[in-house]
Parts: structure tokens; sequence; C-alpha cells
């Protein structure tokens, strides 16, 4: 067992985030494969956030249940966490005498819970109680005293310094792991521009290094390739922009703004033009005034032959409707990059879910076809990425291409080459240049995908009433027909033309199907090892499109199993649904969790076999604060 | 390739047969390339204005109250095109109000034109946002509680850069006010006060031929920005001027001011070959792959 787990918390604001990023980035220099995961608020100051860094020899896809080292700077990362701590806690005596009552912060809920865990007595030193009569070792802080330290060293003022707690937090956790100082320092060089903060954050970084044991004499691995260290809203930009994103829309909203904005930082790319030179191609993002000039702007944009493309998440979504009915009606090819969360409503704006993918499915008035695929894992986000601007165009409709805000905000360590091994293939289906001065932009054809031009090249016309193959109105009767029947046989022409093998994951052989789709993938990936020692025999089937659905080779997979287990982050089991209105194969049993917060690897061990061993119809998980 | 003719269905005596006739011509006039030009259009009876263009323009008949968001995107992709934009008054300062504003903050080069009747005559006479408290057309079950809102005061604070007002009647000025309107640099947004026949009983042709006068008859008025520091005392004129709504309509151009950087400006700023090797026209790929180069960008991520 080479999985260890690792969590950092602390009020929002304070750098949770960076220690984090900070504390993988040097394990991975180590060798080590990570998972990462960010869990906040929405606030921007003060709230509890913490973030769960999972690290293996081997590739990883999910959080634990539990954390071996818990890193605290603040009383509430320990309420909030203490059960989870196996191994070592580490915590500061300056807030050794605070009590639960004092924590404002906390959610009386949340207190509730903390109280009949704790007993009697709630303070931290209750809680540091608790854990060592659970065999939890201590790391003691005197944070205070290091950061005074620092400010005398540096001649600056302790409200400067202060913020530096989390780089003794994370020196200290390190130092727990064994691993060369020298790693950490430079991952602390690669992250603080200014020379001052860098010094001190160095500084710390040490002294905290230096006060913990070598507990779990972690080795540098020897590493062959090169890796990033990358988080979802990113590798979707990346894949964007390698597939031919050139423009891209947006509002802003959580968790899906940060991909927009890091396709507006690096808008300048090097482009190969014939001959083999670079050439400089600048990919445009503008920033709507709400979500359905989003949508319209990039549906704009596509008429002009740019690969165009927006993000959001659910609220913003549902004002992108009409939009992507228009983009239907007009076979416009563009990308809705919809990053799922909390709903209804607003939710839980800053946690997961899964609950919106019949929605998806359904957005937008009228019979049209909407491709819908789903990526389970960071590096299917980037080829999922091209691969939905390429079906956008092929097939000339709107494309959705689900990311839930678990692999949004997690970050994860790729091989370099699962990104650039493969070239990337470019698929614009059928574009023409015409000569004519009027072009039949709506041509009835056998697969129903007609011939496309761009503005500016002839008259085209476009609109959203029925219209005829020259794109004008008209209510007849027939034409309607055949308008109609012909855009909806694209989707018959899709469902021919990809293969069903790309739009289903296969992982194990097994009597006992974990059916799934999105980030609950990376769970059973990292249980399937456990699973199967257990004799529990189970495969993973992850469905990958949902329209065109897969319906042979679902069939083909499903018919005959023993069990076939639903596993999801919502309440109704909507993949699950799905499958039966498509192939009339039921789910017989079901794992599901819609607290917001992504499915532990051990929670899917334990629910499994409490369906398979105890015979359980359905499980319902809550793990994660 | 024939094109048959698409049969025009607005009622006789339409205000937006001035419209289509006028932008017809100034299109004709200004002697742009058809294929160049994409009119873009919302819901209502306005919104059909580009099917019934005989010239071989390119149409984008939207949605309502979202045809600015389209012609932003078509503009921003392929600045080499000429928009114009077609709205109603329902569509584009109803339910279009926030894409009308926030054009003006971008002062993308489009042209906006207003078709103002008061009323949603599609759906049978309903009052629009431009129609005043108190007015009752015929539709209308009880005068109307709403004030109107004045979108040329309201183009004008969103910072609109070239703002002015025409009439559906006097085809050959407001002809003249869409030719200006296009050749102007940033965004431009033309009222046109427009009578409709079936359901606007009370703005009737009558009613305005008796209150229009042109603001060109008047030497001493000149609405455009010469020297930066003109600015403040320009536009506080032209603030007061697009108010005269009552027993005299002015019409003219209200502020024309170049000195403001275009959205596509702004953008070249940001990207400097954006003029010249726009998102429209960049090869994504050869011979099926592609051809964007992430590697660097790959490589800052490198642990």
């Amino acid at each position: 067992m080479t999985r260890h787990v690792w969590m950092i918390g602390g009020a929002q604001g304070l750098g949770i985030d960076t220690s984090a990023i900070i504390f993988g980035n040097a394990i991975a220099k180590a060798g080590y494969y990570i998972f990462g995961n960010r869990e906040y608020y929405s606030n921007i100051k003060g709230r509890h956030s913490y973030f769960q860094v999972v690290f293996d020899e081997k590739r990883i896809f999910s959080v634990s249940s539990y954390t071996d080292i818990l890193a605290t700077f603040d009383a509430e990362t320990l309420f909030q966490h203490f059960t989870e701590v196996r191994d070592y806690v580490i915590y500061g005596i300056d807030y050794e005498n605070t009590s639960l009552d004092m924590v404002k912060s906390i959610e009386p809920e949340i207190a509730e819970e903390i109280k009949k865990e704790l007993k009697n007595g709630f303070t931290v030193k209750d809680v540091i109680n608790y854990l060592t009569a659970k065999g939890v070792k201590v790391i003691k802080v005197n944070y205070l005293e290091y950061l005074k330290k620092i400010a005398d060293t540096f001649k600056l003022p302790l409200s400067v310094v202060e913020r530096s707690k989390n780089m003794i937090a994370v020196g200290a956790s390190f130092g727990l792991l064994g691993l060369p100082f020298e790693l950490l320092k430079n991952a602390i060089q690669e992250t603080f521009k200014n020379e001052l903060f860098l010094k001190f954050n160095t500084m710390v970084a040490e002294m905290g290094y230096n006060l913990a044991p070598n507990a779990y004499h972690l080795t540098v691995r020897e590493v062959k390739k090169d890796r990033i260290q990358v988080d979802g809203n990113t590798i979707s930009a990346l894949g964007k922009l390698a597939g031919g994103l050139r423009f891209q829309s947006y509002y802003p909203i959580t968790p899906a703004s940060d991909e927009s904005t890091y396709i507006e930082a690096n808008q300048n790319l090097d482009v190969i033009v014939e001959g083999g030179e670079l050439r400089k191609g600048g990919a445009v993002v503008v920033q709507a005034e709400d979500e359905l000039a989003a949508i319209n702007m990039a549906i704009g944009a596509a008429l002009t032959g740019a690969r165009a493309a927006t993000a959001t998440s659910g609220p913003g979504f549902s004002l992108m409707s009409e939009g992507i009915s228009w983009a239907g009606m007009n076979e416009v090819p563009v990308v809705i990059t919809y990053y799922m969360r909390g709903a209804p409503a607003t939710g839980l704006p800053t946690r997961s879910g899964q609950a919106d993918l019949k929605f998806a499915l359904n957005v937008g008035h009228g019979e049209f076809p909407r491709i819908v695929i789903a990526s389970g894992d960071h590096a299917e986000i980037f080829w999922d990425a091209i691969w939905a601007l390429n079906l956008a165009e092929k097939y000339q409709t709107p494309v959705i291409h689900i990311i839930e805000k678990t692999l949004a905000n997690s970050y994860t360590i790729l091989d370099e080459d699962l990104l650039t091994s493969a070239p990337v293939k470019i698929e614009r289906g059928k574009i023409v240049y015409p000569t004519t001065e009027r072009f039949n932009r709506f041509e009835i054809t056998e697969d129903g995908i007609s011939p496309r031009a761009f503005l500016g090249y002839s008259s085209i016309f476009y609109t959203g009433d029925e219209h005829n193959e020259e794109g004008h109105i008209t209510e007849a009767s027939n034409n309607r027909l055949k308008m109609y029947e012909k855009r909806m046989k694209k989707l018959e022409t899709a469902d021919k033309e990809i293969p069903e093998e790309q739009r289903v994951n296969v992982i194990g052989d097994g009597e006992n199907v974990l059916l799934t789709w999105g980030s609950p993938k990376g769970a059973i990936l990292d249980a399937m090892d456990d699973m199967n020692k257990e004799g529990l025999s189970v495969m993973m089937v992850q469905v990958k499109m949902f329209n065109p659905y897969p319906v042979t080779l679902m069939k083909k997979l499903l018919e005959g199993k023993k069990r076939v287990i639903a596993i999801e982050n919502n309440y109704q089991a909507q993949g699950a649904e799905i499958l039966a209105e498509k192939t009339g194969i039921f789910a017989t049993n079901y794992i599901l969790k819609w607290n917001g917060r992504p499915i532990a690897r051990e929670e899917i061990i334990y629910a499994v076999k409490l369906i398979i061993k105890n015979g359980e119809k359905k499980v319902v998980l809550s793990y994660g604060a | 390739m024939e094109r048959k003719p698409v049969f025009n269905d607005w009622c006789p005596g339409c205000g937006n047969f001035g419209i289509l006739r006028a932008e017809e011509m100034a299109l004709r006039e200004l002697g742009i390339d058809s294929k160049k030009i994409v009119i873009v259009s919302g819901i209502g009876c306005s919104g059909k204005i580009p099917h019934f263009i005989e010239l071989p323009i390119s149409g984008v008949h939207t949605l309502h109250g979202r045809s600015i968001a389209f012609a932003t995107g078509i503009k921003t992709a392929n600045p080499s095109l000429e928009v114009v934009v077609n709205v109603g008054d329902g569509d584009g300062v109803g339910i279009g109000m926030g894409h009308f504003v926030h054009l003006g903050r971008r002062n993308l080069d489009i042209t906006v034109i207003i078709h103002n009747n008061g009323v949603y005559a599609l759906t049978k006479g309903q009052a629009s946002p431009t129609l005043g408290r108190g007015v009752k057309t015929k539709s209308l079950p009880r005068p109307n509680i709403n004030d109107a809102v004045n979108p040329l005061a309201v183009a004008l604070a969103a910072g609109y850069t070239f703002v002015a007002r025409g009439y559906a009647y006097d085809i050959t000025h407001l002809k003249e006010l869409i030719k200006k309107g296009i050749k102007h640099k940033g965004s431009a947004v033309i009222e046109v006060l427009q009578p409709c026949p079936t359901y606007n009983d009370v703005n009737t042709k009558e009613w305005y031929d008796k209150r229009v006068y042109k603001l060109d008859n008047d030497p001493a008025w000149d609405p455009v920005v010469k020297r930066e520091e003109e600015t403040k005392t320009k536009f506080e004129k032209a603030m007061m001027k697009v108010m005269e709504l009552g027993e005299k309509i002015s019409l003219g151009v209200f502020y024309q001011n170049e000195f403001i950087p275009t959205f596509e400006e702004r953008l070249e700023q940001n990207i400097p070959n954006y003029r010249e090797f726009y998102p429209a026209i960049q090869p994504i790929e050869l011979k099926g792959i592609g051809t964007t180069k992430i590697t660097e960008l790959i490589k800052a991520k490198r642990v």
C-alpha cells in the first residue's frame, strides 16, 4: 500500500491553495503521482477551505475518506477534520485553548456533530486528546515564535509574515515524509516571484521541515518522462486551444471561469503555417454581459468559421437554453463546456454534482441533435475538448462537454506524453468556399449534413424560424417535414459514424458492473485492485457519450450480468435512467452521493461490499466536510 | 443560383418599408461588397428585414433580444465584415436592453438600427418600452402605466459614439444617417421613429409629421467631436437634445466621437496581429492535423 493522504485546511484567503499546490509540486518532483482536491465555500475570505492531496507511485484519480497527515494552522481545521486523521496532526499551540464555540465560522449543523463526537470538552486540547487516545501522533508548532523570528530577521511587521504560517505547516509535513528539503525549496521558488516573499517563505518552510521527524521514509523515485501538474479548468483550455478554438465568450461563474481566464492569458498562440513556419495566432476571449450573450456571441463567431465555445455551469447553462435551441435549428457548430456543480438554483455553488445530466440532454426547446459527452479524468478532458470541437463541426450542431467541479478544481500529475504522443486530429466536416453569389446553407442531403460556408463568402441566410434550403422563412408543411428530418438525421449519421467503443470506457471484467460516468470513475479505478483482491468480481463501465447513446455496446456489456450498480453524484441515478430509456436495461443497485463532495475511493469499496456481500439495494454516501 | 423572391409580409403602410429602402440604398451607395455585409436582426416585424433586402447580403435572423450578442460574435471573429443590426423597440430595448447597453461599453464597430413604433406589433399591439405613460394605443386594455425609456439617452450613457434619430417616412434623410452610422468608427445607433398603421393609432404618420424637424437645418448644430476636449460639452448637448420627444421631435445626428478606441482596437492591444489574422481566417489544421502548438503551455506546467 503506497497511497498516502495529506490534508491542509484553513480560512479562505490564507493561502490554502498555494500551500497545497507547492506541497503537491514538491512531491511530484520526488516522482510521485497526485490527485489534489480543493473544497471551499462560496466566500472570499474567512470560511473554512481545505485541500486534500493524495499521492502514490502509480497514477491516481480520487480522494480518500481519511487523511494520514492533517496540517493545520487554525482551530477550525482541527474541529472539521479530526475524525479523518490516521497518523499525524500538525497544530499550533497558539490555538490550543480555542473552544468550538469561539469558532464563529463553523455552521451550527456541523458544530452539533462535532460535539456529539467529542462528547465532553470542546477545545482544541480536547481534540488533541481524542486523537492521541486513538494513536495519532502530534506535531506541536509554536507558530508565533517562528513568525517573530522571521519578522526580526527580515525587519518586517508581523502582519506581513503572518501568512507564511502555511509554509511552516507544509515544511513540517514534508519533513514527516522524509523527502529532501531541496525539492520543497524548488517548488517554493517556482511559486513566489517576489524575492523577499521567496526568502522568508523558504526559511519558515525549512524551520517547519526541521521540527518534524522522518516518519514515512519516502524516497525520491526515478522519473523517466516529463510530467505536468494541471487542474481540470486548465487542461480543458489546453484541449480547446490544441483543437483550434479561436473564440470563447463567457460570463463569470464558479467553477467555469478559470478556463476562460486561462485562455485569455495565453491567447497569443503559436500556429504552424504552410511550410512549417510558426506564426502568432490569437484566440479572442470576450467576457460577456450575461450567459445569454455568452452563448449567442459564440454562435455568431461560429458562423464566421472560427471554432467557438463558451464555458459555464448550471445557472448559466439554464440561461443559454434558448441560444442552444437556435444553434440546433441553424446547425451551428458550437461547444458548451458545462462545469457541473451542486444544483438546483444556486445550490452548492462551489461543490460538485451530477444532477444536470438530463438537463444537458434536453436543453433547449424542440427536437434537434445535441451531442453530449462527459469526461471522467483530466487526460480525458483534454482529448474530449478536442473531440467536442470536431463533433460540433462534423455534425454542425451544439456539443455539450460535461466536466464536474470535482475535476475542474482538482489537480493531477500527468505524464506529458499522454497529451503529446498522439497527433491532434482536426475534422471540420463539410466546409465549402462558394464562388456563387448566393449559397444554399441548408441543402437537403442523404446524411442530413449540408455543405457549410462561412459568413463573408456568399449570400447566406440563417433564421430561427423553420426555413427552406436557402435559409429563408417558410411554414410550408412539406418543407417542414423534410428540413426537420434532415436536422434529426444528423444524429443518426453521428450514431453510425462514431465507434461505440469511443463512447464507453470498460475496465476489468466481472459479474458485477459498476456503471458510472464523469468523476466517480476515479474512485472506482483507484478501488479496483482492492475490490478484486476481496473477490468482488467487478468491472467498470463508464459512459462517455450520452447522445448519441452507445446502445448496442451497452447491451452487449450489461446483458446477463449479475448486478448493474449505478454509481453517481446525484439522487436519481440519471445516467442509469438514460441507460434504461435507451436499452431497457435497469440498474439493480445504486451507490449515490449528493452532498456536493467527490466520492472517495474507500467509499466505493465499502458500498460495493455492502451491496455484493450484504445484499443492500442502495447505499448513500456522505463523506466530506 | 437563381433567387426566388421573398414575399414581404409587412402590413401595407408599415414604417418598416421606409427603413428597408433607406438601408438598401445606403448599402448600395456606400458600394460595400454585398457578401461582406451581414444584417443581424431579432424577433418581431423588424426581425424579418434581412430576408427582404434585395442585395445579395447575408442575413442572420436571431432570437428575441439577442441580435447584438450574435453580431458581437460575428464582428469580433471576423472584423472584415460590415455588420448592421436591426432591432425592434421591444426587441432591442425591452428584452434585449442588457446587450444594447453593453455594446456601448465596447464601442464595437457595428451599426444598430432601432425600429421604434411603440408597440409589440407581431403579438398584436402590446405596449413597448418606448410607449409613453398614459398612452392608450388601440390594443391596450388600459392606458400604459409605464414610463417610456429613451433609447438614445441610454445609448449616450452607455458609451455609443454615434447617436442619431431618423424617421421612417423620410427615406432620403434616413439613408444619409445610416450611411454616416456605417462609416462611423465605433458603435453607432440610429433610432427610427416608425408609425405602426395597424396597432399604434396614437403615434401616427400625421402625429409625427407635425412634430419632427431636422437638426441639419440649424447651422449652429455640430454634433461631431473634433477635438478630444470638446467631448464633455458635445456629450451634454446631445443628452439634452435626444430628450426632445414632445411637441417638437429632433431628427439627425446628436453625437459623434471617434476618439474612443473601438473594441477591435482594444483587442489589437492584446493580440497584435488581430486585424490581419483574426479568428475566422486562421487555419487550424494541415492535412487534418492541428496546427496550434501548445508545447510551451504544457512546459510551463512541468513539475
